[in-house]
C-alpha cells in the first residue's frame, strides 16, 4: 500500500510520475501531502483556464433563451371557461379574517390540499392588509372614544384546471375544514381582481390627465 | 361564502346514451342497464323508437345543515395547538401596544428610582397608561357571556329541531310511502321526462319543504346512486326496479319558519342515520357523506 501511495501523491501540478520504491522515502511525499491539505491554493486539480477542464460544469448555454423581462406588468392569462371537458378557468379562493396566523395557516392548508389533489395552483398571494378603527360613541354625548384597531388580512389561492365533477367535492372539503373566524369566498378570476393587486399611481394619473 | 355554480357536468351532454327527448340522466359512474348500451349503437339522438327503460328514476336531495361551531379538539390536537402558539409567540415581534407598555414600565421604574424629579408631566394631565387599557379590556371580557354549546334541543333530544348538534352536519329525513311501506328516506321524487335530474332533486326539496328554501347545490353531478329491484310481485318487463340519484345541497339560512313541512321529518347526523335507514340504502348514502 505504501508503494502505491507515493505514486498517487506525485500526480500534482503536471509533475512527472516519480517512482519511489523505497519504503524509507515514504516520509517525504507524505509530508508534502500534509502541507497540501492545509494550503487552499495547492489543491490537486483546479479547473483553471489553461487546463483542459476549464468550463466544466457550464450549462446555461444549453438552456433555451429566455425573453428579456419587461418592466410593464404581465398580461393575465385566461382560460376558456366553457370547454368540452367543462373545466373551470382561473378560480380564486379568498380567505379573509382578523387573525393573521389563522388565515395564513388555512391558506397553506388549502394550497397543500390542492397539491395533493393534483389541482394546479397558479399563485398564492396576499392582498394588502386593511386597518379599521372601531370607535365607541358614548351614549350621551358626542365624544368618540377609540375602542379598538382591527386589521383584516386576506389570502388568495388561485387554482386552474378544476374539473366540474370534482369542484363540488373540493368545495365541500374546504367548507367543512374552515376554521372559525375565517370568511371564505370562491370566485372566478377577473381583470378587476387582477387590477386590485396593483397600486395606483396618482402622480402619473394626474400628469396623464393634464396631458389630455 | 358564495359560489356561482353554472357548470353542466359531463354526462349532461347525453353523449353515448340513448335519451328520451331532453331527459339526460346518466350517472357519473356510468351505471346503465345493459340493453341500453347495445341500443346506443344505433345512433346518438335516437328518441322515439328506443325501448322504454325498465328502470324508474328518482332524484333525491340530501339537505345538509353545516355545523355552526367547531368540534372540540382531541388531546393531541390541543397539545399541538398550544405548542404552535407558544412557538409563534416566541418568534413574533412586539406589537405597538406591547412596546408602549414596556416603555411605560421603564418610565415608572426610572421615576421611582430617581424619586420624582422630572416635572415634565403636569399633574393635571391624565395619561392613559397601557396597563389601564389592559385592565379595561379585561373587565369587558369578563362581562362577555358566550352562548351555550349544548342547546336545549340537545338535552331533550328533539330530533326535529335544527338547533341540535351544532358541531356536526345535520341531514333531512322524511317519511315516505314506497309501495305499501312507510319508510324513512331522503326526500325523493320521480323523474319526469324533460327535466334534468338536478331539477328533480330541487323539486323533491320544494315538495317537502316549500318553495322558499335557501339551499345551494354545488354541482350538476349526482353524488351517489341507489339501485333496487322491485319485489317479484310488482316486477314487470317494463318496470324492473328503480334508481335513486342523490344530490347534495347546503342550507344557507337556518331560518325554516317559512317552510311548510307536511309530513314527518327529522334532522339527523351521520351516526344517527343507522337508526332510520335500511342497511343497503344506508351503505350507499354513507359513501358520499363527508363527516369531518
Amino acid at each position: 500500500m505504501s508503494v502505491a501511495l507515493p505514486k498517487v501523491l506525485c500526480l500534482k501540478k503536471g509533475t512527472l510520475l516519480k517512482q519511489v520504491f523505497a519504503l524509507g522515502r515514504a516520509a517525504t511525499p507524505r509530508e508534502s501531502c500534509l502541507c497540501a491539505a492545509g494550503d487552499a491554493l495547492v489543491s490537486c486539480h483546479r479547473h483553471y483556464r489553461s487546463r483542459p477542464t476549464h468550463g466544466i460544469g457550464r450549462f446555461k448555454y444549453l438552456l433555451p433563451k429566455e425573453a428579456p423581462k419587461r418592466r410593464k406588468d404581465k398580461v393575465q392569462m385566461k382560460e376558456i371557461n366553457v370547454g368540452t371537458e367543462y373545466e373551470y378557468g382561473d378560480v380564486n379562493i379568498q380567505m379573509t379574517s382578523y387573525d393573521m396566523c389563522l388565515v395564513e395557516h388555512f391558506a397553506q392548508y388549502v394550497h397543500k390540499l390542492c397539491n395533493r389533489f393534483s389541482v394546479r395552483v397558479n399563485e398564492s398571494y396576499a392582498m394588502p392588509t386593511k386597518t379599521n378603527e372601531v370607535v365607541f360613541l358614548e351614549e350621551r354625548g358626542s365624544k368618540m372614544q377609540l375602542d379598538a384597531v382591527l386589521t383584516t388580512h386576506q389570502r388568495v389561492v388561485q387554482i386552474s384546471g378544476l374539473s366540474s365533477t370534482f369542484a363540488p367535492i373540493l368545495l365541500e372539503i374546504i367548507q367543512s375544514n374552515q376554521p372559525e373566524g375565517v370568511h371564505l369566498l370562491v370566485k372566478e378570476h377577473t381583470e378587476a381582481d387582477f387590477k386590485r393587486r396593483l397600486k395606483s399611481r396618482p402622480e402619473l394619473e394626474e400628469l396623464l390627465a393634464q396631458m389630455n | 361564502r358564495s359560489r356561482r355554480g353554472r357548470r353542466k357536468a359531463r354526462w349532461e351532454r347525453g353523449g353515448k346514451m340513448v335519451a328520451r327527448t331532453a331527459g339526460h340522466c346518466g350517472p357519473r359512474g356510468g351505471v346503465m342497464a345493459a340493453p341500453m348500451k347495445r341500443a346506443a349503437g344505433w345512433g346518438r339522438w335516437f328518441c322515439t323508437a328506443a325501448a322504454p327503460r325498465p328502470w324508474r328514476l328518482f332524484g333525491a336531495m340530501c339537505l345538509l345543515r353545516l355545523p355552526r361551531i367547531t368540534q372540540p379538539l382531541e388531546k393531541e390536537e390541543e397539545e399541538m395547538a398550544a405548542l404552535m402558539e407558544q412557538i409563534e409567540l416566541e418568534k413574533s415581534h412586539y406589537s405597538d401596544h406591547e412596546v408602549r407598555k414596556l416603555e411605560e414600565e421603564e418610565q415608572l421604574r426610572r421615576r421611582k428610582e430617581s424619586a420624582y424629579d422630572d416635572d415634565d408631566e403636569a399633574p393635571g394631565k391624565t395619561v392613559i397608561m397601557a396597563q389601564d387599557l389592559e385592565d379595561k379590556w379585561e373587565q369587558k371580557l369578563l362581562g362577555f357571556e358566550a352562548a351555550p354549546r349544548i342547546t336545549d334541543a340537545d338535552k331533550n333530544n328533539n330530533r326535529t329541531s335544527l338547533n341540535r348538534k351544532l358541531d356536526s352536519n345535520l341531514m333531512l329525513l322524511v317519511k315516505q310511502k314506497i309501495g305499501n311501506q312507510e319508510l324513512w328516506l331522503l326526500p325523493q321524487v320521480e323523474w319526469q321526462p324533460g327535466e334534468t335530474l338536478r331539477s328533480t332533486a330541487e323539486r323533491a326539496m320544494a315538495t317537502f319543504l316549500g318553495d322558499h328554501i335557501q339551499a345551494k347545490i354545488l354541482g350538476n353531478a349526482p353524488y351517489g346512486i341507489y339501485k333496487y329491484k322491485f319485489p317479484r310481485a310488482i316486477r314487470t318487463e317494463d318496470n324492473v326496479g328503480a334508481k335513486v340519484f342523490f344530490f347534495k345541497a347546503f342550507l344557507q339560512s337556518s331560518d325554516l319558519s317559512q317552510a311548510e313541512l307536511k309530513e314527518d321529518y327529522l334532522w339527523v347526523t351521520k351516526d344517527e342515520l343507522g337508526d332510520y335507514l335500511k342497511s343497503e340504502y344506508l351503505k350507499k348514502v354513507n359513501r358520499f357523506l363527508l363527516d369531518l
